[in-house]
């Protein structure tokens, strides 16, 4: 059938214009706007007075900014590859097993990526408790002696990761099972005749044809690590906040409770930045990987 | 002949009020603990007085910043409560950010209240710049809590059934070191996980030497930084010693108090209700509740005040029949507040504390005395709960009491997060 490639293109148009002009109403104006917002002294409500570039001295002069972004690199190093990793290694385990074991396993793997980050935080506080936390007599062969996770500093960040990696990994765990349940058993099969070990099976079938997953996965989580905030605000409240500072919670810190929303938004904007760069670097270089 | 008496007051109720529209006043709070189910029993009983006239629809809210930025945000764009609970230390900042409205000497006329009804620096405490901004509803100081069984044990009762021999830092120090060797697990515990929370009792020792915390731009004038390390100092000796727990969190102290591993607490009046359930069910101890003892040269205790407070609507202000309902509330909640006081707190309105009634309430009649000695947080918008002092306090603090790193470090640490706010 023949048909007018103009039409086609105006009724493309036509059915695309709501959602690119909500996008734009919703998404890019306030994107906008928030750059606008970095040059002002705004407060949180109401417009601020032009400052220039004031807010941009101020932030790469600022020691809490920089050890936010360590703290935020610190974390994603924690639990993106460790996490992935993780999660991979669960799959496997939980693909050998059949019929309504692997469903109860699985969900018992899934069952804390439901629970609210509130619900988390609840329940490893009380399990950490340095007075009657259960983890404490564990901690302390390590240790010696009770130990306060969540105000000694350098235990603070590898524990978040170990709670978020306990609390995030269901789904990551899911994307992989549906991977590996993708690759045709044939495969194995004929590795099998072949006489291929089972290391062998898994570097040269499992590993590559897992890999578009393994990418989508690491750079699920490195995005939303990057954006770490509640764990930490809420293990850290009233203690050493300062000590243990990330992006988004500065971002937080500065705009509702310091009630400065120009630098709020100019933090903001750096972490916009680096979590562009980061992810499109990130998967261009799995990608490339991929394809060798 | 009770029938006829039902159906006659069926009939009044029915046939006069539905002439007159009835009143909503919108109602938030963040009183989520024990003290928000004594609220929500004032408010039903209100609800229930005025069954034909008025009627507060309430809802509580999360406390702390989360509260505050709401109320802010929600002001600015008209969507602010007719009504809400306020804490004094941050009417400061609510004031700059134009979020409240003023409290006129004719409202307070028509409530039946004046100045000479509250506590004088509970009354200083809602006025800023001369103005009034809020109508205090409490007083709610730190308290020592204690176990009286364990204490007669040790000899720290007195003949009027009050702890003796506490005042002066080394009395102190001596008791609780005799309580250690009395074998208690602990001597005291204060929350040492939560450098804010302690900044209630830091601030009080630091009150008790005559010191003060400034305002912007002089944040620890003269040698108030020196007192500042002192009192910070104290709890740091206390955690030492082994007398208090280390980097120990509320739920932490409180259960520690109640489980009877330690004869004394330092906490807010507000975990009275905690207390008094549990001995009602027959599980606790026999305990009390006084005024922090005077360590340094002086009494004195930190307090804040829940006051009611009217939001400054941008673009709604309240219709005078509105606002004429607003006020009936806070006078009846005024007026009834001895029913608060079973929440710990102690009532603002100095006619309520001076009933006989009051009196009689106990542990709240032994530690009230203390609203003559109380210190309000320093008046800025930096200051109050929740706010960066309380945050800097977070940071500086739990370091120091644990003994991570030295006091006068920690105010020093603290001294330049003040300074450097903008």
């Amino acid at each position: 059938m023949l048909r007018n490639r103009r039409s086609d293109l105006v009724v493309a148009y036509l059915l695309t214009a709501p959602f690119i002009l909500i996008y734009a109403w919703l998404f890019v104006w306030p994107v906008i706007q928030m750059v606008m917002l970095t040059f002002t002294d705004a407060p949180l409500i109401g417009a601020g007075k032009s400052v220039g570039l004031a807010n941009y001295t101020r932030m790469f002069k600022d020691p809490i900014f920089f050890k936010a972004i360590w703290n935020t690199s610190y974390f994603v190093l924690l639990t993106v590859i460790p996490g992935t990793a993780v999660a991979l290694g669960i799959a496997l385990m939980v693909s050998r097993l059949g019929g309504w074991l692997q469903s109860a396993v699985l969900a018992a793997f899934f069952l804390p990526y439901i629970l609210p980050v509130t619900v988390v935080y609840v329940i490893w506080d009380w399990l950490t408790n340095v007075q009657f936390g259960m983890l404490q007599s564990v901690l302390e062969w390590v240790t010696g002696r009770p130990v306060n996770l969540w105000r000694a500093i350098p235990w603070f960040m590898p524990s978040v990761a170990v709670i978020t990696i306990w609390w995030t990994n269901g789904f990551s765990i899911l994307l992989f099972l549906a991977g590996l349940r993708n690759i045709p058993k044939d495969l194995y099969e004929a590795a099998a005749l072949d006489g291929a070990t089972r290391w062998q099976m898994f570097s040269r079938i499992t590993w590559p044809l897992i890999w578009p997953i393994t990418v989508l996965c690491l750079t699920i989580q490195l995005i939303l690590q990057l954006k770490i905030f509640d764990q930490v605000y809420l293990f850290a409240t009233g203690g050493r906040t300062q000590a243990t500072m990330v992006l988004v919670q500065y971002i937080y810190e500065q705009a509702f409770q310091k009630n400065s929303s120009g630098y709020a938004a100019t933090i903001a904007l750096a972490l916009f930045v680096i979590v562009v760069v980061f992810s499109v670097l990130q998967f261009q270089l799995l990608r490339i990987r991929g394809q060798k | 002949m009770k029938r006829l008496l039902s159906a006659a007051v069926l009939a009044a109720v029915f046939a006069a009020p539905m002439a007159m529209a009835k009143e909503t006043v919108v109602w938030w709070d963040f009183l989520g603990g024990g003290d928000g189910v004594r609220m929500k029993k004032l408010i039903e009983d209100f609800n229930a007085a005025h069954a034909d006239t008025i009627e507060i629809q309430a809802t509580t809210l999360d406390w702390g910043v989360p509260f505050y930025t709401k109320v802010q945000t929600s002001a600015a764009v008209g969507e602010g409560p007719d009504v809400m609970t306020y804490h004094a230390s941050r009417i400061p900042l609510a004031v700059s950010q134009s979020t409240l409205s003023e409290i006129t000497p004719e409202d307070m006329a028509t409530m039946g209240l004046s100045a000479d009804s509250f506590a004088k620096e509970t009354w200083d405490a809602v006025n800023v710049d001369g103005k009034q901004y809020a109508v205090p509803f409490d007083t709610h100081p730190i308290v020592l809590y204690y176990n009286k069984d364990l204490l007669e044990k040790s000899g720290l009762i007195g003949a009027d059934g009050l702890p003796t021999g506490l005042d002066g830092k080394d009395n102190f120090t001596a008791a609780l070191q005799k309580l250690k060797d009395d074998g208690n697990e602990w001597s005291i515990v204060q929350v040492t996980a939560d450098g804010g929370f302690a900044f209630r009792t830091i601030y009080s020792l630091l009150c008790q030497q005559n010191g003060v915390i400034g305002g912007d731009g002089a944040w620890f004038p003269d040698d108030n930084a020196d007192k500042l390390a002192n009192a910070v100092q104290v709890i740091a000796d206390w955690v030492g010693n082994g007398y208090n727990p280390s980097y120990t969190d509320y739920p932490s102290t409180v259960a520690l108090f109640t489980s009877g591993a330690s004869p004394f607490m330092i906490n807010g009046v507000w975990e009275v209700p905690t207390m008094a359930d549990l001995q009602s069910q027959g599980k606790l101890f026999n305990w009390g509740a006084i005024e922090l003892p005077v360590l340094f040269d002086k009494p004195c205790t930190y307090a804040d005040s829940h006051a009611f407070a009217i939001p400054n609507n941008a673009g709604k202000p309240a219709t005078p029949e509105k606002h004429a309902a607003v006020l009936e509330v806070v006078k009846y909640m005024s007026d009834n507040s001895l029913f608060w006081a079973t929440a710990g707190h102690v009532p603002a309105n100095v006619a309520v504390t001076e009933t006989a009634e009051y009196k009689a309430m106990q542990p709240q009649a032994t530690y009230a005395k203390l609203t003559a000695n109380q210190v309000f947080d320093p008046k800025s918008v930096h200051a109050g709960v929740a706010s960066a002092l309380f945050d800097a306090a977070g940071n500086a603090f739990t370091a120091a009491m644990n003994g991570e790193t030295d006091a006068a470090s920690a105010v020093a640490e603290m001294k330049a997060t003040m300074d450097a706010l903008q």
